[in-house]
C-alpha cells in the first residue's frame, strides 16, 4: 500500500481519537526539546511564569504538553480552562468573559483567530485582566509571536513579554522513540524494527504515526499476534 | 453527603469525555458540596449553558450512580471561586472597586477605607523605572504630576509603541502620589473595564453610582485610551468624568498607543481636551537604556546578570522592552532548569531560537521594502542612480538600518544597493546619525521604521 493512503485514512480521524486521554509530561517524548520541556514544565509546576508560549509545526506535541500541564494543575487543585482555537466553532466570545478569575487560562492552536480582530482585541483584554489577577496564561501556535498574522500589534508584544518556547520537529530517530513510548503506553511491545517499518512506509507526522498504533493495537488484540514486521504489513495491506 | 462526590464525577468524567472536552467544559468548574446539594460554579453564561446542554445529564446520573439513597440536587451558576463578586455587588459597586487585589482594602461594611488603591501594582515605580533619552520627558513630566497632582499638568497625555514602559511610568505615578499623601485614592484601570464597568452598571440600573465613583477618586489613570474608539456611549461618559475631574482638580492620567489626534472613532472633543494638559511621547530605548532596563528587570528577578549578558541581549534583540524582557525571563528560566551560570555563550545558546528568527525576519530585502512604502517611493528608485533628496535620504536610511539590523558587511549592503561602494554605506551610516540629532523628522522617521522592523 501507498504510505499516502494510510495518512489520508488517518487525517481523517477526529482529534479526540489522536490525542488519548492521559496525557502527561512522562509520557512526552522530548528528543531534542528537553531543555524546552523541561523549562515548560518547570513553569507550570512551579506557576510563576505569567505567559508561556509554544510554538513550532504540527505533530511536535504543543497539545500533548498543554494537555499535560492541564493534568499537572489539576492534579495540584488548580482550576483552569483549556480553549482550543481548532475547534472555533466550538467557541464564542463570551466563553472568555471572567476566565482571570481562574488562575490557569491554556489557549491551544491561537493561529486560528489571527487577523480576527474581535478574537485579538478579546484575547488581548483577557490578557491584561489575568495579568492583573496574577493568573497564568499557556499558548500554542504554529508559529512565534513575531511571525503570526496578528493585526493587534499589542497583543503580538503581550505574547512575547513572556517566555517563548520553540517545538522542533522530531528527528526520524526521535519519533520511532516516540512511537515506542506511546505503544508501550498502550500496553503494546513495538521493536526497533517495526518502528523503522512504519517510519519508512508510512507518513512520518507524528499524529498520523499515533493513528497508526491505534489501528495496530486493535489488529494484534483481534489477532492475538505481536507487532512483527510481517504483521504490520499484513495489517497496513489489509487497511489499504 | 460525601466530600469528594464532585471528584469522583470528574475522576469518571475524564475517562469519558475527550481530553478537548474534559479541559474545555469540565475543569473550569468549581463545585460547592452542601449538604444535599451540588452548587457548580461556571466562568461565565457560555460555559454555563454548554454543559447545561451537554453534560449535566451525565454529571446527574454519575451523581445518582455515586449517592446511594438521597439524590442530591445539582445545579449550575455563574461564579468563581476566587474572586467572587456576587452580581448584586456589581449592581451597587463598579466593578473595579469589588475586584480586589493587592493593596486595595475595603471595610467589612463595603464602603471605602480611607486608602483605596484600586489595581494599582506597587512593583511599578520610580525607582526601577530606567530613565533615558527616549522617556526622560515624560519620566519628568510624571514625576512632577505625582508631587503636585491636579495642578502641574491636567491631563497628562503619555503616548508611544507597544512595551515602551507607559504603563510602568503612570503605576509609578500613583505609587508616589500615594507615598505622598497615603489617603489618597488613586484609580488604575485599562480602557476596557472603563467599558465594561458601565455596561454593567447600565445592566443594573447603577450608572448614578458609577458616576459618583468615578468622579469621586482623587487621581484617575486609564491606560491604552485608544481602546475607546467607536464606543460612543463609553466615550460620552467618560466626557463628563474627564470634565468633572478636571474642574475638581483631580488627576487624570492617560496612556494611548499614539498620538491623541491620530486615534481614528474618538470623539473630537475629547481629542481636543487631551491636549489641554501635556502630551509627551515615549520613544523606542536606546541601547544604553535596554541594557540598564534588564539589568533592572533581573534584580527585580533576583537573577544576577552580568553586563555583557545585557548588552548581547539588547544588542540582538532589537525590539521593545517587553520582548526584550520576554528573551531575559527565557534566559532565567533555561538557567533556573539546568542550574548554570548565566554567560554570554549561555544567553547565545537559550535564545538561539529567537536569534535566528530576528536574523531571518530582517534582510536587507525587507528594509529595503519597508522603507520604499514609508516614503512611498519604489524600490527600483532606492537601488538606481538618482541622487535627488527625495530618493537619497531613504536609500540612507535604509543603509545605516540594514548596518544595525543585519550582520551584512559594509560591501555587502552597497551591493545590495545597486552595487554601491562600502565609502557610500559609510558616509550614509554617518550622515544618518547626525541628522537623527539635528533632526527631528529624521530621528522620527529613524524611530518608526525601526519598531516596524523589529515588531
Amino acid at each position: 500500500m501507498s504510505s499516502s493512503g494510510v495518512s489520508h485514512l488517518f487525517a481523517q480521524l477526529p482529534l479526540g481519537v489522536r490525542l488519548r486521554a492521559g496525557a502527561t509530561f512522562a509520557n512526552y517524548y522530548p528528543g531534542a526539546n528537553r531543555e524546552a520541556v523541561g523549562v515548560f514544565e518547570q513553569a507550570v509546576q512551579r506557576g510563576d511564569e505569567a505567559c508561556v508560549y509554544l510554538w513550532g509545526g504540527a505533530g511536535t506535541g504543543k497539545t500533548h504538553l498543554l494537555h499535560a500541564a492541564c493534568h499537572a494543575a489539576a492534579a495540584r487543585g488548580v482550576p483552569l480552562t483549556y480553549l482550543p482555537f481548532s475547534e472555533l466553532e466550538q467557541l464564542s466570545l463570551a466563553m472568555l468573559e471572567g476566565l482571570e478569575a481562574l488562575p490557569l487560562v491554556v489557549l491551544d492552536d491561537i493561529e486560528r483567530i489571527a487577523g480576527d480582530v474581535q478574537w485579538e482585541t478579546a484575547l488581548f483584554h483577557l490578557y491584561n485582566r489575568l495579568r492583573e489577577a496574577g493568573g497564568q496564561l499557556l499558548v500554542a501556535a504554529d508559529a512565534n509571536p513575531a511571525s503570526l498574522a496578528l493585526g493587534l500589534p499589542d497583543l503580538r508584544s503581550r505574547l512575547a513579554w513572556g517566555v517563548v518556547l520553540q517545538l522542533h520537529e522530531l528527528s526520524d530517530e526521535d519519533k520511532a522513540g516516540a512511537l515506542r513510548l506511546q505503544a508501550r503506553q498502550r500496553g503494546m511491545e513495538l521493536p526497533v524494527e517495526v518502528a523503522g517499518f512504519l517510519l519508512r512506509h508510512c507518513h512520518r507526522d507524528l499524529h498520523a504515526l499515533f493513528a497508526l498504533l491505534d489501528l495496530l493495537d486493535h489488529a494484534s488484540l483481534a489477532a492475538q499476534r505481536k507487532l512483527t514486521v510481517p504483521f504490520v504489513k499484513s495489517v497496513l495491506e489489509a487497511e489499504a | 453527603m460525601n466530600t469528594s462526590l464532585w471528584q469522583k464525577c470528574i475522576d469518571h468524567l475524564e475517562g469519558e469525555l475527550t481530553p478537548q472536552q474534559f479541559n474545555t467544559w469540565i475543569r473550569p468548574l468549581h463545585a460547592v458540596e452542601e449538604g444535599e446539594s451540588l452548587r457548580l460554579l461556571a466562568p461565565n453564561r457560555f460555559v454555563l449553558d454548554w454543559v447545561n446542554d451537554r453534560f449535566l445529564g451525565q454529571i446527574n446520573q454519575l451523581v445518582c450512580s455515586f449517592n446511594e439513597g438521597a439524590t442530591p440536587q445539582v445545579t449550575l451558576e455563574v461564579g468563581t471561586a476566587r474572586v467572587a463578586p456576587a452580581v448584586a455587588e456589581l449592581a451597587e459597586k463598579p466593578a473595579a472597586q469589588v475586584q480586589t487585589h493587592a493593596g486595595f482594602r475595603r471595610k467589612s461594611d463595603g464602603s471605602r477605607s480611607a486608602s483605596s488603591v484600586i489595581n494599582l501594582r506597587p512593583e511599578f515605580t520610580f525607582d526601577n523605572f530606567v530613565e533615558g533619552k527616549s522617556n526622560q520627558l515624560a519620566r519628568a513630566a510624571s514625576m512632577q504630576i505625582a508631587e503636585n497632582p491636579g495642578t502641574a499638568y491636567n491631563p497628562l497625555f503619555v503616548y508611544g509603541g507597544v512595551g515602551l514602559g507607559k504603563t510602568h511610568l503612570m503605576h509609578a505615578v500613583g505609587n508616589l502620589m500615594l507615598k505622598r499623601k497615603p489617603a489618597a485614592q488613586v484609580v488604575y484601570l485599562h480602557s476596557e473595564r472603563f467599558v465594561g464597568d458601565m455596561v454593567k452598571a447600565l445592566q443594573h440600573n447603577a450608572i448614578n453610582e458609577f458616576k459618583r465613583f468615578y468622579r469621586s477618586v482623587d487621581a484617575l489613570l486609564i491606560d491604552d485610551i485608544q481602546f475607546f474608539a467607536g464606543k460612543e456611549r463609553s466615550q460620552e461618559e467618560f466626557f463628563h468624568t474627564f470634565n468633572a475631574l478636571l474642574e475638581g482638580q483631580q488627576q487624570i492620567i492617560l496612556t494611548c498607543d499614539r498620538y491623541p489626534k491620530e486615534v481614528d472613532g474618538l470623539e473630537e472633543r475629547l481629542k481636543s481636551r487631551f491636549g489641554w494638559g501635556l502630551t509627551v511621547a515615549i520613544e523606542p530605548a536606546e541601547l544604553e537604556t535596554c541594557v540598564a532596563i534588564l539589568m533592572s528587570k533581573a534584580t527585580q528577578m533576583n537573577t544576577e546578570l552580568s553586563p555583557d549578558v545585557a548588552f548581547f541581549i539588547a544588542k540582538r534583540i532589537r525590539s521593545n522592552i517587553r520582548e526584550l524582557e520576554g528573551a531575559l525571563r527565557r534566559v532565567v528560566a533555561n538557567a533556573r532548569f539546568t542550574g548554570r551560570n548565566i554567560t554570554v555563550d549561555f544567553a547565545k545558546e537559550a535564545l538561539k531560537d529567537l536569534l535566528a528568527l530576528q536574523d531571518k525576519l530582517v534582510t536587507i530585502e525587507n528594509i529595503q521594502k519597508t522603507v520604499a512604502e514609508y516614503y512611498k517611493i519604489r524600490i527600483a528608485d532606492l537601488l538606481s542612480e538618482r541622487r535627488s533628496r527625495s530618493v537619497a535620504r531613504p536609500r540612507q536610511l535604509a543603509m545605516a538600518l540594514s548596518k544595525e539590523l543585519t550582520n551584512h558587511s559594509l560591501p555587502e549592503i552597497g551591493k545590495a544597493f545597486g552595487g554601491r561602494d562600502h565609502t557610500t554605506v559609510m558616509h550614509a551610516c554617518r550622515k544618518i546619525r547626525e541628522l537623527r540629532d539635528s533632526e527631528n523628522r529624521v530621528q522620527e522617521d529613524y524611530s518608526n521604521l525601526l519598531r516596524t522592523l523589529t515588531t
